[in-house]
């Protein structure tokens, strides 16, 4: 039997709804005194909700197929790359990072042509800037 | 009933030339937008939120309805041209709008989409407008008990028609469900799975989760399709024949069946939670060729065929919002985003906001009807324009949206850890899609949510804790049991579709 993609997902599902119903809702939900409604009590219902459900498409998946693994990775790839972008903006600020970021994202999907890339990485940060901070008068993250 | 006087100021605000600017703005970013293979209304509506902070509710909710009506006539153009729908909704307009496009006639196609996307829209305009109010009243009526089984209700419809699987959707409902209770609960006010991040005390911020679900994670997977690859301009053939090059009045009226039955068939869709307007376009142009007396010319480049799907697709617009004004529920991700709209502005959509906010809302009504003229005007100017913006490169489009992007959701959220929040739900969004399971629905229970819980705590208070009371209601026992219903109904669905 090959591993089908609702399987995969019905048993993380299944697995993550009794995690938040046994570990994570019982440590990180606070109990109250008084009230209709405990806090818990939704949160619980739902992770029940999730895990039942998760079981049960383990047992009858539909035929979804799953994207290509290696455009799932490629995906991981700018996912990683926004996520270090983020990370630098809390350093060295967007005015310094974005031309970074812009040019490291056309580069990755193969732009090579020399206006497009000064577009990209020139004027779309400038005009961005322009807009947020002498237009609309915000700040820059 | 809304005062008169109330209903008129409404209208005037609509019209001042402040409001109309920003209607104008909204509709040419999302004719521009939709135009765009891969970026859209919603993605363009879920970007500029965040920038219509500093607005008044009246203007801020006319562009992104302005947004959402232009993208609908933009997303025709690489339809037409490229076979390339610009939203999933002009999937249908591609039927006979490609083959007319290489027949040399683009500008005619995409003007006979112009000209039936705005009949169409209109006429549910005009629906909504006449419709709300009433249903609203009733709408009234209805306690928290009732409030609570119509929720269930609509989950059940939602989880059942949006998507492959019921399972599923009932998963991704309750993924969303549980999002909304990261923050304080709404009765006692403690915190709630915060994890230590007191950021997250008032909840996820709206902005992040919004742009994060529906923006970069469509983002992100056209990135790795386009990775490696840059798009080559497309070459538009025209015949030089004046005629080709625009619809004249003749071959306007000889659609005018075919628009009434799209907009028809779009604006009750569209009132009804969770079926999109790819449907209600697929289904128009389906009866249209049925009822046709040359069936065959369908696909080949019959104007009668644009004009029921592009009818019908912009009709589901305005009568999105017939449940979202009346109920406080949105049938789709645009109304969603709208929605979120609002309740940034202060305010909660549902029947009490035609008591106190009438004036908004009918300077709602006449900015969509006039979003509607500026839709048409800008449209005949624009169309040779958006024609050209088919060809601009990915990578451009791709790197700016995301730029935008980090922008808006860190002036929303005021830093970059709304802007990590909208990171971690743009990679939720990706593997939920990867995985076949309805945004649309998370994004809908996430946004319900906190109102879900707080009307069963009422409803608790007020039956003294005994949920049998809930059967005395008439109306909450109607819904309970065509929740129970819908539930068996989409189960056998979905084995009969399996078996078959």
């Amino acid at each position: 039997m090959t591993i089908s993609a609702d399987r995969m997902s019905g048993a993380f599902f299944c697995l993550f709804g009794l995690a938040m119903y046994f570990l994570v809702i019982p440590v990180y939900v606070e109990t109250a005194e008084g009230g209709s409604l405990s806090p818990k009590t939704l949160p619980n219902i739902i992770s029940i909700i999730i895990a039942i459900s998760g079981g049960f498409l383990v047992i009858k998946p539909t035929a979804q197929q799953m994207r290509d693994p290696r455009k799932m990775a490629i995906t991981g790839l700018y996912a990683a790359l926004l996520a270090a972008g983020i990370y630098a903006m809390s350093w060295f600020g967007f005015e310094y990072v974005a031309p970074v970021l812009a040019l490291a994202i056309m580069w990755m999907i193969g732009e090579r042509r020399p206006l497009w890339l000064v577009s990209g990485v020139v004027i779309m940060p400038a005009a961005i800037w322009f807009a947020v901070t002498q237009l609309l008068g915000r700040g820059l993250p | 009933m809304v005062d008169l006087s109330i209903i008129l100021a409404g209208f005037s605000d609509a019209f001042s030339l402040y409001n109309l600017l920003f209607v104008l703005f909204g509709v040419v970013l999302g004719q521009f937008v939709g135009a765009v293979p891969g970026i859209g209304p919603i993605m363009a509506m879920a970007i500029a939120i965040p920038f219509t902070f500093g607005l008044d509710p009246l203007p801020a909710i006319a562009f992104l309805v302005g947004v959402n009506k232009g993208g609908l006539v933009g997303g025709a153009v690489p339809a037409v041209l490229m076979n390339t729908p610009g939203t999933p909704d002009a999937a249908a307009t591609a039927l006979d709008g490609y083959p007319l496009a290489k027949q040399g006639k683009p500008l005619k196609a995409t003007k006979m989409a112009l000209f039936s996307s705005v009949t169409g829209d209109t006429f549910s305009d005009i629906v909504l407008i006449t419709v709300s109010a009433p249903l609203a009243i009733l709408a009234l009526k209805m306690g928290p008990i009732e409030i609570v089984a119509l929720m269930i209700f609509a989950f059940s419809i939602l989880a059942g028609l949006i998507g492959n699987s019921l399972t599923k959707g009932i998963i991704a409902a309750a993924l969303g469900m549980l999002a909304a209770s990261i923050g304080t609960d709404p009765e006692n006010f403690t915190p709630r799975l915060i994890f230590g991040y007191w950021d997250l005390f008032n909840g996820l911020p709206l902005p992040s989760v919004a742009i994060g679900l529906l923006a970069i994670s469509e983002i992100l997977h056209r990135l790795s399709v386009a990775h490696g690859s840059v798009g080559a301009a497309i070459i538009i053939k025209d015949t030089g024949n004046p005629d080709d090059r625009r619809v004249t009045w003749v071959e306007y009226w000889s659609c005018r069946y075919t628009m009434l039955r799209g907009a028809v068939i779009g604006t009750v869709l569209g009132a009804l939670p969770g079926i999109g307007s790819t449907a209600a376009a697929f289904m128009s142009y389906a009866m249209t060729k049925a009822g046709s007396k040359n069936p065959q010319s369908f696909g080949k480049g019959n104007l009668h065929g644009i004009a029921a799907a592009e009818s019908a697709n912009s009709a589901v617009v305005g009568a999105n919002l017939i449940p979202l004004l009346t109920l406080g529920i949105p049938g789709s991700v645009g109304a969603a985003l709208i929605i979120s709209a609002f309740m940034i502005h202060g305010m909660q959509p549902g029947p009490l906001l035609f008591e106190t906010q009438g004036r908004l809302v009918y300077g709602l009504f006449g900015a969509m009807l006039m979003a509607n003229f500026i839709n048409l005007w800008v449209g005949q100017l624009g169309l040779r324009f958006w024609i050209k913006v088919v060809s601009a490169p990915e990578s451009i489009i791709f790197s700016s949206a995301l730029l935008l992007c980090f922008v808006g959701v860190s002036m929303a959220t005021s830093g970059l850890f709304g802007v990590s929040i909208m990171l971690i739900f743009a990679v939720l969004g990706y593997v939920m899609a990867s995985f076949g399971y309805s945004l649309v629905i998370f994004i809908i229970a996430f946004f319900l949510g906190p109102r879900f819980e707080k009307s069963i705590a009422q409803s608790l208070s007020l039956t003294n804790g005994d949920l049998t009371q809930v059967l005395k209601s008439p109306v909450a026992a109607a819904l309970l049991i065509l929740s129970v219903i819908s539930v068996i109904w989409f189960l056998r669905k979905n084995v009969r579709e399996e078996d078959a």
